[in-house]
């Protein structure tokens, strides 16, 4: 990346993070800068809030069944959307 | 796939760091994840599959816009300033490597974190019930999908729900949250109190409001109102808004039972023409009020249309709606109620007059309301008004117009006919106008009846035609006050004057009132003057032994030989003598007066009354003339002649004084009263009569309709009689006027007497000295002879000059008390005179005292 790029990503990157502070949404640097590249490839922001919410809220997360394991396991790389 | 693959990484890491927050380091990418981790990345896997497309439009700004708001609703408006300068610099780094090229959603994610941070800090209990999780949880409501039988949705459903048992809901101890509860008891509470269900009271209201008791509403007599029957339990606040509907059933009632007891009473009783408009009126509005209720009625059992097809509905009528649709038909009611009140027992007219009171009002809809109910109940009083100010007809069964009319005698058509009936008089209508109308009627029905005259019904379309309505039927309404008046001020206009045109040239107004000038107050004087020496002799005798063809029979020869005998023959035909009830003791002059036949229609003018002012009038002037008249035979006797001389120079010298101190104190006094007469005959003739008549005159000439003509007679007739002292107010004056008047007459037969005595003496001094002479010639004629100095009977003159001395003093002690009672006399009248209130008889005052000889002569009666 030539230097402007990287300039400029990183203001931007700035510029989110005191925007998410002011929103108080208790988001680190990298954190962020993960989220932004999620949005960037083209997630959907609701589906990503909805991730952070849940991963969040429980970080303690109670013991899966095994049933479920197997299933979660297969779909990993099949659903995963693609956008253009 | 290289995509998938950064995807997948950056999931990971992204899982790695939320999980772990307290993990500084991101280097810690240990190929062995936890399991933990690993869960939470197969979770996030799933959660990032569930959903492709966002819920929202992609939209920069708006959505910046939406979180400034939030902010600023949070109270943080300055962060909302530095948050709007972020994002326009934020905004400007686009389309260049390295920026961010999807910033909405990056706006959008962090706008829903902080969201889900804020819900999470106030409360963690907030989600209770099914329906509020999509909202609360920003919006994902598949979350807990039937279909979503995993672990995952069991584990959350169990840290969300605490106790969710579907329907009913559970109580935290949250501050926040007394609302809630209070809704909550809220519901159970009406659940409990009401047992009927809104849809039947709503239809029981509704039949309450046509008058008709429904299942639960009913009729109260004692209360006098619609009330629920006690045995329902309802709510209070259910209650008071049903009382409250049915004051429109109250009010429907009464405006109902008014109509058909008027409609009931009308063949019978005579409601009248107005009343049966107001009814009639008052249905038209109850029709539409129905059409309101039918529309209602039909309304009440649909449901409510909603957009979305699970929710349900209650009826669309609720009672609160039922009171919004009730609002504009109360007024109305509660207005035709009060009308209905007012109008109980009022009628025509007066109704009219009580309703435009009400309609006095600022609100429009009341205002136009009341304007049609209005035009309805005037429309038959405006018709009345109309045929009577253009046709004279008063048509009017149930005496409800302000105009009464009575049966009388052509004479009093126009004074007693018609007058003016104010109870029934529309306070729209004013006064003035009412008698405009009144006079324009009067006129037309004068015209018709007494003047035989049909020209007045060109001058009545005429003057409809000028206002721009017809003469017939339905020109005017109410709120045409204007138009109105101005047809009745045309029509009055042109009414008035064909009816002058009438009076005046058919009738011969004006020349005959100049004929009862000339002879009734004697204005024609060589016709009175030949009146007066024709008939004097025949008045002369008693009142009973006069018979009045023979007066007439001289009044003819009077009119013959002067002037008035080239008058018209029409005006000489009214004349007539008249001749007064008299009683006994009254001579011929008390009795005797003229009078002038005035026919219809002028006997509306010259009615008994005026005719009989006339006439006092008429004898005050007679006697006065007959007063001038023996004063000026008087005058005839005591000018110098040979026989007086003769008489004088035959007499003693003691003799002679006295006769000659008689006869100057007669000839003093008769001038005093010569000057009084004339002065009086001057003043009553030029400064009472003619000016009097002129003044008329000049009145006739601007009067513009009947009532002013007959004004400006009465001013005519009461000025003469002020002036020339008879009337009221110079009573007093009056009587010492007539004994004036009497002590001249006195006067005048003492005068007679003294020169009869002195013509006898004379002629027996004659007849002595002249025996030859023929002794039964009359002593008038022996005036005309001159005697000669003829010798005295010497045996008889000292008879005779006592005898004529004798005479001489009594005749002078007459004099001379009729000298000090005819001064006392008229110093007591001029006396008087300054005290009159009228302004002419100071003129009456300068006259007679012009020389000041009398207020001289008692200096302090006159004050001067």
């Amino acid at each position: 990346m030539d230097p402007e790029a990287a300039r400029t990503a990183r203001d931007s990157l700035d510029l989110a993070f005191h925007m998410s502070n002011i929103l108080d949404t208790g988001l680190d640097r990298h954190t962020l800068s993960i989220l932004i590249a999620l949005c960037d490839m083209g997630l959907n922001p609701e589906t990503l809030a909805a991730l952070v919410k849940e991963l969040r809220r429980d970080p303690s997360s109670s013991q899966p069944t095994p049933t479920i394991q197997s299933e979660i396991v297969d779909f990993t790389v099949m659903d995963l959307p693609m956008l253009s | 796939m290289e995509e998938e693959q950064k995807v997948l990484d950056l999931v990971k890491e992204l899982v790695l760091r939320l999980l772990s927050p307290n993990q500084t380091d991101p280097n810690l990418s240990t190929p062995s994840i936890s399991i933990d981790s690993q869960q939470a990345l197969k979770y996030a896997m799933r959660i990032l599959s569930s959903r492709m497309t966002p819920s929202i439009s992609v939209d920069d700004s708006a959505m910046a816009e939406s979180i400034k708001r939030h902010l600023v609703n949070q109270g943080k408006s300055s962060d909302a300033l530095t948050f709007a300068d972020l994002y326009s610099k934020f905004s400007s780094k686009s389309s260049s490597s390295g920026s961010i090229k999807n910033k909405w959603s990056v706006l959008y994610l962090l706008k829903v974190i902080s969201e889900d941070r804020r819900r999470e800090k106030r409360s963690d209990s907030r989600v209770s019930s099914g329906f509020f999780a999509s909202t609360v949880s920003g919006g994902l409501p598949v979350l807990f999908d039937d279909d979503s039988d995993n672990c995952r949705v069991s584990r959350n459903q169990k840290t969300l729900g605490k106790g969710w048992n579907g329907g009913v809901l559970l109580v935290s101890k949250d501050v926040e949250n007394i609302r809630d509860i209070a809704f909550r008891e809220f519901a159970n509470l009406l659940k409990e109190e009401s047992e009927v269900s809104e849809g039947v009271l709503v239809r029981d209201v509704l039949y309450a409001c046509q008058g008709i008791d429904g299942k639960l509403v009913k009729f109260d007599k004692n209360v006098d109102g619609y009330v629920l029957s006690d045995s329902i339990k309802v709510p209070r606040a259910t209650g008071i808004m049903v009382r409250k509907l049915c004051e429109l059933g109250w009010l429907f009632r009464k405006v109902k039972g008014y109509i058909s007891d008027s409609m009931d009473r009308s063949p019978a009783e005579e409601v009248g023409t107005v009343g049966q408009a107001f009814c009639a009126a008052l249905q038209d509005e109850l029709s539409e009020y129905y059409k309101l209720l039918a529309v209602l009625e039909a309304q009440s059992m649909n449901p409510i249309p909603l957009v979305s097809e699970t929710a349900s509905s209650g009826n669309y009528l609720s009672l609160r709606r039922l009171s919004v649709w009730f609002a504009e038909p109360l007024v109305k009611m509660r207005l035709m109620a009060i009308l209905v009140d007012c109008c109980m027992v009022l009628r025509g007219g007066a109704m009219a007059g009580a309703i435009h009171v009400h309609a006095q009002h600022g609100d429009p809809l009341v205002h136009e309301f009341m304007r049609r109910l209005l035009r309805r109940v005037c429309s038959p009083l405006f018709e009345m008004v109309r045929s009577w100010v253009l046709e004279g007809e008063l048509d009017d069964i149930f005496a409800e117009f302000f105009v009464l009319g009575q049966p009388v005698k052509a004479e009093s058509l126009w004074r007693e006919g018609y007058r003016l009936h104010t109870g029934m008089l529309p306070s729209f209508i004013s006064q003035s106008l009412a008698l405009r109308i009144l006079r324009t009627g009067k006129s037309i029905n004068f015209l018709r009846f007494c003047c035989e005259d049909q020209g007045w019904a060109d001058a009545a379309t005429e003057a409809a035609a000028a206002v721009g309505t017809t003469t017939r039927r339905g020109g005017l309404g109410y709120g045409e006050t204007d138009a109105l008046e101005s047809l009745v001020i045309e029509a009055a206009k042109r009414i008035d004057r064909h009816l002058m045109d009438v009076m005046f040239n058919r009738y011969k107004f004006k020349e005959h009132c100049l004929a009862i000038k000339r002879y009734l107050l004697l204005g024609q004087g060589d016709f009175v003057q030949y009146l007066m020496d024709i008939v004097r002799p025949e008045l002369s005798e008693a009142a009973n032994t006069i018979s009045s063809f023979k007066i007439a029979g001289l009044l003819e020869s009077a009119i013959r030989s002067s002037n008035a005998q080239y008058d018209d023959p029409d005006i000489l035909d009214r004349l007539r003598v008249k001749m007064m009830p008299h009683g006994t003791g009254d001579r011929g002059w008390d009795v005797f007066s003229l009078d002038y036949d005035a026919r219809v229609p002028l006997n509306t003018v010259f009615t008994e009354s005026v005719m009989a002012r006339y006439l006092r009038i008429f004898n005050f002037l007679w006697k006065l003339r007959r007063i001038e008249h023996a004063l000026i035979g008087a005058w005839k006797m005591m000018k110098p002649n040979c026989i007086t001389s003769h008489f004088f120079t035959k007499l003693e010298s003691a003799v002679k004084l006295q006769f000659v101190s008689t006869l100057r104190r007669c000839q003093v006094l008769w001038n005093e009263m010569n000057h009084f007469v004339t002065n009086l005959q001057y003043y009553i003739m030029f400064e009472v009569l003619e000016v009097s008549w002129s003044n008329f005159l000049a009145e006739m000439e601007v009067a513009k309709d009947l009532d002013d003509l007959l004004a400006a007679h009465e001013t005519y007739l009461l000025s003469i009689l002020e002036k020339s002292l008879l009337g009221e107010r110079s009573q007093t004056l009056c009587k010492t006027l007539f004994v004036l008047f009497d002590l001249i007459l006195r006067f005048r037969s003492h005068a007679d007497r003294l020169n009869e005595g002195i013509h006898e003496f004379q002629a027996r001094t004659t007849e002595s000295s002249l025996p030859s002479r023929d002794m039964t010639k009359s002593r008038f004629k022996s005036n005309d002879e001159p005697s000669g100095f003829g010798s005295w009977v010497s045996g008889g003159r000292k008879a005779l000059t006592k005898r004529a001395e004798e005479f001489l003093r009594t005749m002078g002690q007459d004099l001379n008390t009729i000298a000090n009672e005819y001064s006392s006399l008229l110093k007591g009248f001029i006396a008087q005179l300054p005290v009159q209130q009228h302004v002419d008889l100071k003129f009456l005052l300068f006259r007679l005292d012009y020389t000041e000889f009398y207020s001289r002569l008692h200096p302090n009666i006159y004050g001067h």
